[in-house]
């Protein structure tokens, strides 16, 4: 507790009052007040290591000592407002569930050029233009057509 | 740990002698020294195994079943001869050879150039099997069995006779299966997994073969041909064009065109079948499917009337490939590149949705609730007699039955099946089939050919024809435009001129006619709609009376059929009331039919379409009611010799689309006059009661008694137009075919 008022005071220190208030926002302090996954997590982000951030923001932190076992790799929601499992991409979920001891920034060296696609969150329940549909699915707009046959069109004459 | 195991294993059990082998084992670089072509070890040595080997054991074991069904057929008892296979005693005729003695004794010999349709070639050495006290093994398709010969098939040294051909052939053969059409139904695939080595010692390049253009049917990757000739055979010996050899010796040894041109036969897709390697594929099915992805329907030919049975391969909705069915009665296992090759059509321009033409002119798509009140309003508006119906060449016999009873209902008699004419005659069987049978043909010693082109108008008969001239130099004659026929004949004149100087004995070639064993007259279906038909039939009646045509042990007094619904619809008695009933129509319902002289109907007449495609006649409906097509249904056709057979669904019926005999079920409930029968079972109780000899499906029904005695003497008034060619097109003959693109490129590119 002590460390975190120390750095918030380093931080108002270095860049005024203001751009640290907007920090402290955009870190998810203030959702802290009314989400309590936000301000638990905050906590056991005290004196936990910062392993890596990935692209949307995800925060990824372990500590050995002190924790029960299983709780030893945690993240931190980039997004603050509407987090989820879904958000983590792939490579850095075998780390987060123990399945492998590289991190994430490791293991994206090894993403395949030519075909691989990026990570998408699961957005089930916002909207269905938001959700993936296979190609044959009957909601996906640019569906494949299945008809295997030609109709006779009576335009002509 | 393996390698270590085995040689602990091996040492412990091997006896003494064998050591040094378990030795190779633990050392791989001595591998080398002993390494062989077989993994079995007694196949390195196979003479000294042969001597070891254990006599014969005495055939106590179950007899084995001849490969495939083969019978055998002794026409001369005296003539059989035993032979023993692999210590089996067989009895086969004398003249057969090894390898069709040892197929009735049940051993299946690999082969690759030997066809039981072609003439034997013996050059590929697949079939070799050993034969007691010959030096060599022998090549068991050329070799004809003596008596008492004993025959070994499965001895080592056959099976390293099979490894090392096996061996030479896969030697030049590229390894492209994967990218390959014939692959999964190859037999190099197959033999070399049955009776190959598993390694090869080759290692320098293989050969490769420049591709050859054989026309818009057949893909050739020449590469991959292993020489076998089997498809120059068929070209020459079948088919009857000269299209095909062989060029170059040795490695340069290459089949092809002699100069660049197109293969011109309308049997061309048979090679595809015949070839034993990928060399010779279907160019439309190219890299479509793998065959092994493909559901197979036994079904029927439509485009023509011959009804060859046929295969048709789909995969879901969509039908891939047309391959031949064995039938030695009818297309043996043969089949026209029009049968082959025409499927694309059946995904073109189809009918998906009733339509009713607005007062603007233009097509909507409606409900069939909507479509087929509106054709019920108007079937009570007219009088019975202006109600026409008119059944296309591609009806199956349950939807003729079903058009008839509900026009019968309606109180009108107007209704035929095109191809038949205005005036058919349907009373006997025997004035509108091919009474010798198309088996029966091969009997013939001479053909009159009368205003027929078997070539296109059937080209499973022709083909027929052809093998009977090839087989006796039995003589045709012809009458008729010039036309392309691929055996001998003599063309006698264009008409009818010509028919009645034979009829009348004036004419050379009656001295044949009359001293041919087997006489056959084949005259064809065009002559039906022929203004001089009367006179030509009693022409064609007094010559075969002249040459002892019809007798009770040979009728040789044929008609050669144009469609598939023909003789279905004669039996069915689908004869029109009068001859000029289009003209005064107001209610014309078209089932299927597009060949209507559709300028004759009157412009207030009321046309209902019913059919599959958007061919010719959908464009004067004024409602459309779509069906299904032949590959969708189940659905009973007799082809020209009275043979009747069916088809069955392979695809789903496309869109809304309905069966034809439920469409017209359903329009009779609609107008009030309900049809008694709700199944397709039930149709087929009520066309017993009509035609029994439909409903025996695969038997051929022949007629009871010759029109010969009943027809009355001909008249001599008769013009002398010449007979007018009643195919003009071989590769477009209906509606599907017509929708067809392979069919269009095959008209643009063949019969220039
Ligand atoms: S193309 Fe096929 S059928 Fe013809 S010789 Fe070659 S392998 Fe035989
Ligand atoms: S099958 Fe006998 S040599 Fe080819």
């Amino acid at each position: 507790m002590a460390s975190l008022l120390k750095n918030a005071l380093k931080a108002i220190r270095e860049k005024g009052i203001v751009n640290a208030l907007r920090t402290l926002r955009e870190e998810g302090y203030t959702k802290c007040l009314l989400d309590g996954n936000i301000l638990q997590t905050k906590i056991h982000n005290i004196g936990g290591t910062l392993v890596g951030v990935d692209k949307f923001g995800n925060k990824y932190y372990q500590r050995y000592e002190g924790i029960p076992h299983g709780r030893h790799r945690w993240v931190e929601y980039g997004d603050k407002g509407r987090y989820n499992a879904s958000q983590i991409p792939a490579e850095w979920h075998g780390w987060l569930h123990h399945i492998t001891d590289h991190t994430g920034d490791e293991l994206l060296m090894l993403k395949p050029k030519r075909y691989g696609i990026d990570h998408k969150q699961n957005y089930s329940g916002e909207g269905e233009e938001l959700i993936y549909h296979s190609k044959g699915h009957a909601l996906n707009p640019g569906q494949r057509d299945w008809t295997r046959y030609q109709s006779w069109q009576p335009t002509k004459k | 740990m393996g390698l270590g195991l085995l040689a602990l294993r091996a040492s412990r059990s091997l006896a003494l002698n064998r050591l040094p082998r378990a030795f190779a084992y633990q050392n791989p670089s001595n591998n080398a020294i002993i390494r062989g072509i077989v993994s079995t070890p007694e196949l390195q040595n196979p003479e000294a195994a042969a001597a070891v080997q254990q006599p014969e054991p005495a055939p106590e074991l179950p007899p084995r079943k001849p490969v495939a069904g083969a019978r055998v057929h002794f026409t001369n008892p005296d003539d059989a001869i035993e032979v023993f296979v692999d210590g089996y005693p067989v009895k086969v005729p004398k003249g057969m050879t090894v390898l069709q003695a040892c197929e009735i004794a049940g051993v299946d010999i690999p082969r690759f150039c030997y066809h039981s349709r072609l003439s034997v070639a013996g050059n590929c050495r697949m079939c070799l099997v050993e034969v007691e006290k010959s030096p060599k093994p022998v090549a068991s398709c050329a070799m004809p069995a003596l008596p008492g010969m004993k025959i070994k098939t499965d001895t080592p040294i056959a099976k390293k006779a099979r490894e090392g051909v096996m061996e030479f052939l896969l030697m030049n053969h590229p390894l492209d299966c994967p990218i390959c059409d014939q692959g999964g139904e190859c037999d190099l695939q197959d033999q070399s997994m049955a009776f190959g080595s598993d390694r090869g010692r080759f290692t320098e390049m293989k050969r490769s073969v420049v591709d050859k253009n054989l026309g818009p049917l057949v893909k050739t990757v020449m590469t991959r041909c292993i020489q076998c000739t089997r498809c120059v055979r068929f070209a020459t010996e079948v088919a009857g064009v000269q299209d095909l050899g062989i060029l170059g010796r040795g490695s340069g040894e290459e089949i092809g065109t002699y100069v660049e041109k197109l293969m011109t036969s309308e049997l061309s897709g048979n090679v595809i079948d015949i070839c034993p390697v990928g060399a010779l594929t279907s160019k439309p099915f190219a890299f479509k499917a793998r065959n092994w992805e493909l559901k197979g329907t036994e079904s029927i030919d439509v485009t023509d009337a011959v009804g060859s049975n046929i295969r048709i391969d789909s995969r879901g909705p969509e039908v891939l490939r047309i391959t031949p069915r064995l039938n030695e009665d009818i297309n043996e296992e043969w089949i026209s590149d029009k049968t082959r090759f025409f499927y694309d059509g059946l995904k073109r321009q189809r009918l998906n949705d009733p339509m009713i033409r607005g007062p603007d002119g233009r097509f909507k798509a409606v409900t069939w609730r909507d479509a087929l009140a509106v054709v019920a309003e108007v079937l009570h508006q007219v009088k019975a007699e202006e109600i026409v119906g008119v059944a296309g060449k591609l009806s199956d016999a349950e939807s003729m039955m079903a058009l008839k009873d509900l026009l019968n209902k309606m109180g009108s008699n107007n209704i035929w099946c095109e191809g038949n004419g205005s005036d058919p005659q349907a009373d006997l069987r025997s004035g509108f089939l091919l009474n010798s049978s198309i088996a029966g043909l091969e009997k013939a010693d001479v053909f009159l050919l009368v205003g027929t082109q078997p070539r296109v108008e059937a080209a499973m008969v022709n083909a027929r024809i052809r093998k009977t001239v090839r087989a006796t130099q039995a003589k045709v004659g012809y009458i008729g435009p010039p036309t392309d026929i691929n055996y001998d004949h003599q063309h006698l004149g264009t008409g009818t001129q010509t028919l009645l100087e034979i009829a009348e004995g004036r004419h050379p070639f009656c001295s044949a006619l009359l001293h041919a064993k087997n006489p056959a007259i084949i005259v064809g279906a065009g002559l039906f709609e022929h203004k001089d038909k009367d006179a030509m039939f009693s022409a064609v009646e007094t010559i075969a009376k002249l040459g002892k045509v019809v007798r009770p042990d040979w009728n040789g007094l044929n008609v050669l059929l144009l469609n598939a619904a023909q003789s279905a619809a004669l039996d069915l008695g689908l004869v029109p009331e009068s001859g000029n009933s289009v003209e005064s129509a107001k209610f014309l319902y078209l089932m299927g039919a597009d060949d209507v002289d559709l300028d004759k109907v009157a412009s207030d007449a009321f046309v209902v379409y019913q059919g599959h495609h958007g061919d010719r006649s959908v464009y004067r409906a004024n409602v459309i009611l779509p069906a299904s097509a032949f590959s969708e249904k189940e659905g009973t056709y007799e082809n020209t010799e009275g043979c009747s057979q069916e088809t069955l669904p392979a695809v789903p019926i496309v869109g809304d689309a309905r069966d034809d005999w439920k469409i017209i079920r359903a329009l009779s409930e609609v107008a009030g006059i309900r049809l008694p029968y709700d199944t397709l079972g039930a149709v087929r109780t009520r066309i017993r009661t009509v035609a029994p000899n439909l409903l025996h499906l695969d038997e051929r029904e022949p007629s009871a008694i010759s029109s010969v005695a009943v027809k009355p003497q001909f008249s001599q008034k008769v013009s002398i137009a010449p007979f007018g060619a009643a195919v003009e097109n071989f590769y477009m003959t209906d509606s599907i075919t017509r929708a067809s693109k392979i069919m269009a490129q095959c008209t643009a590119q063949l019969l220039k």
